[in-house]
């Protein structure tokens, strides 16, 4: 579903992707680990084409995104550490304008309010301004997106980073439901713990290299962490 | 797609207080510029009738009367308000509307409210034209710098453009968001223009045009439109809405104060005209020696002597069976005409010029080629005042030609004393004036037209283009 191919990207000579390979199957959550500046943050823009690569290239379903940037963005969803959302629309309202602009524009309110039901927000809150919302709100607004917008694939940049345990809990069960409709998911974080629970596999990140790919169900949190530190010090 | 994108820009605009009050100030000033102008506009009409009538009245009640003093006694020609002066005032505030007839001399304009007014009239008056061409770009600025600038900055565009929303749609969308939120200031203001147009018309006899009405509007669309798109390509391309804002405050400054301000003093530096005083002074130092200094005007009067006696074949003056002071006075009218087109020619000419000079100045100001085409339809530019002062000055030479002749075939050899009869003074037609088509308009406005045109073309594309690399 998403693939990355020999893909690289410098900035000003220096070089913040490094010949990444990378394949996610539908209904896998794979987590990139890594300091900042590691690279994970130029994989998502890659993906998205917010930025050209200086080589290699990005595909989702087959398609290059360089080539066809807007059709590889409609199986796309996309939720960065903060889900930014129109100020002075109700909740409501960004999710219609958003799935509307995602090409989903044949929902009714009662479909709409469903998507806030299915992740888990009020629906009282559903016609108040996004201005009064907290951040765990707005994710799940931006999970509720990916779902109007029925997303082959996640992309997800430190999604959980800043929630409180909870919000950050329910957030990773959503994912789980995501990813076991068949939704391939590529996650940014730095939160071990979150990773090792709800990845399938995780890659660790170092340099804009991709040293070290492991699949979860093989090592324990402890493992995990040990390796993590291993690969930063070497 | 677009009208989902434009109904969310306009509702987001409508929940923004900073654009109710923006647009409050701006609307307001924009109605109540109309009403005012309509009002003003309305009362010179009726001025200009009384005032018209009155002279009429006054030149046929003056009795058996000298025919010389008559002419100069004179009468007041007016320029007729135009039906959409109320909409432009132009240059009139500085040409003056009104021209006295009299014996001898094309006189200058009077009533020239400018010369009324303070120094502060220099900032203008508050005509629905400046709120239209100053006022309106800058809250178009205010509404659509951070479009783009803004949305990068609060994230929000990442994410709409991670849906895979094409940035050209995106910028259609803002555009027609922006022209809904723009048409709730423009509708209003549109209908109560028809409709003060169409009573203005009912009081002054002047059938509503609505053609030259509607090209007025699609004029304004035309040039606010510009500031639109620029606006948009602006935000797309800035590091920063502050940097946005930055830059287009700039454009609006150089299209609507330096570059207008620019092109009137190098218009006035390349075709320069005489002060008023010098130019008064040429005129009657024309007159007095003739035009090449060479034929003044003793000797002129002793060659017409010659020239009138020859041509009825008598030797003596009191011989001609036609009166030579009237023959005397046309003469001099006839040479005085001969100067004055000279002088008044070559002064409008300049003045023409110097508008042409604003009109290429257009180039870098799109505003320029908006008041252009505004002062035209409102039949209130320099070149629809020149065509009234043409009319009126022939009215004037028909006048003292008239009495002239009635001197030349009545007065008899040495009679001082003569005077006409009473109704010499209806053989004088009262001055009818007719303000030129819209087609003329048109023509002479084309180049402007083409201009501002010009500026809508380049200004879509250079949205496009902007979009199309936009940053994210």
């Amino acid at each position: 579903m998403l693939k990355a191919i020999n893909l690289t990207k410098n900035y000003n000579g220096a070089t913040a992707l490094d010949d990444l390979n990378l394949n996610i199957n539908a209904g896998e959550v794979f987590c990139l680990l890594g300091a900042n500046g590691a690279g994970k943050t130029t994989t998502i823009n890659l993906f998205l084409d917010f930025i050209a690569p200086d080589g290699g290239k990005a595909l989702i379903k087959g398609f290059d995104v360089a080539e066809q940037p807007l059709e590889t963005k409609k199986y796309l969803a996309y939720i960065p550490e903060q889900v930014n959302l129109y100020k002075n629309l109700s909740g409501l309202e960004n999710l219609e304008y958003f799935s509307a602009l995602a090409g989903q524009d044949r929902y009714t309110k009662e479909d709409l309010l469903g998507f806030f039901d299915e992740v888990g927000l009020r629906r009282e809150a559903a016609e108040n301004r996004v201005s009064t919302y907290s951040k765990g709100m707005r994710q799940k607004v931006g999970i509720a997106i990916a779902l109007a917008k029925r997303a082959e694939a996640l992309l997800l940049d430190e999604p959980t980073s800043g929630l409180d345990p909870k919000a950050s809990n329910e957030f990773s069960e959503l994912l789980k439901k995501l990813s076991g409709r068949g939704c391939a998911v590529l996650m940014a974080t730095h939160d071990l713990f979150r990773a090792k629970e709800s990845g399938t596999r995780v890659g660790i990140m170092r340099h804009g290299r991709l040293i070290t790919e492991l699949s979860t169900d093989e090592i324990g949190h402890a493992d995990l962490e040990r390796i993590y530190l291993e690969n930063m010090r070497n | 797609m677009i009208y989902k994108i434009a109904h969310k820009e306009f509702i987001e605009t409508l929940r923004d207080r900073r654009f109710f009050v923006a647009a409050l100030i701006v609307g307001g000033l924009l109605l109540v510029s109309l009403a005012l102008g309509w009002q003003h506009s309305r009362q010179i009409e009726r001025q200009h009738e009384a005032a018209a009538e009155m002279t009429r009245k006054q030149w046929l009640s003056q009795g058996e009367k000298a025919p010389h003093s008559a002419a100069h006694y004179g009468v007041y020609a007016f320029k007729p308000q135009m039906p959409l002066a109320f909409v432009d005032r132009g240059v009139e505030a500085y040409t003056g509307v009104a021209v006295w007839l009299e014996a001898h001399k094309q006189n200058d304009f009077r009533y020239r409210s400018a010369a009324d007014q303070t120094a502060l009239a220099r900032f203008g008056e508050l005509t629905a034209a400046t709120v239209l061409q100053i006022l309106l770009p800058l809250l178009i600025i205010l509404l659509a710098f951070n479009a783009f600038a803004g949305e990068r900055e609060s994230g929000t565009l990442r994410q709409v453009l991670s849906l895979g929303v094409s940035a050209k749609n995106l910028a259609f969308g803002k555009v027609l968001g922006l022209t809904g939120v723009l048409a709730l200031l423009l509708v209003p203001a549109v209908l109560i223009g028809a409709v003060a147009l169409m009573l203005n018309g009912d009081e002054a006899g002047e059938p509503f045009n609505a053609a030259r009405f509607a090209l007025l509007v699609i004029g304004y669309l035309l040039y606010l439109s510009v500031f639109v798109f620029v606006s948009l390509a602006v935000s797309a391309r800035a590091s920063s809405s502050r940097f946005a804002l930055l830059v287009l405050l700039g454009f609006w400054i150089t299209s609507c104060l330096i570059v207008p301000r620019a092109a009137t003093d190098i218009a006035r530096r390349i075709y320069p005209t005489a002060s008023a005083l010098e130019f008064a002074a040429q005129m009657e130092n024309d007159i007095k020696n003739g035009t090449d200094g060479h034929n003044p005007s003793d000797k002129r009067l002793a060659d017409l002597k010659n020239e009138a006696m020859q041509q009825y074949g008598v030797s003596r003056l009191e011989d001609l069976p036609v009166n030579f002071d009237g023959i005397a006075l046309q003469a001099g009218e006839d040479f005085g005409n001969q100067v004055f087109d000279e002088h008044y020619g070559n002064l409008w000419n300049q003045f023409e010029r110097q508008d042409k000079v604003r009109q290429l100045a257009a180039v870098l100001a799109p505003q320029l080629a908006a008041s252009s085409l505004s002062r035209g339809l409102a039949g209130t530019d320099f070149a629809q005042h020149r065509d009234f002062a043409i009319a009126a000055e022939n009215h004037r030479r028909l006048l003292i030609r008239t009495i002239n002749e009635d001197t030349m075939k009545n007065a008899r050899y040495g009679d001082t004393k003569y005077v006409a009869s009473a109704n010499l003074w209806e053989k004088v037609p009262e001055f009818q004036y007719a303000a030129p088509e819209t087609a003329a308009i048109l023509k002479k406005q084309s180049g402007g037209i083409l201009v501002l045109f010009g500026w809508f073309v380049v200004s879509i594309l250079l949205m496009i283009w902007a979009t199309a690399r936009m940053r994210v």
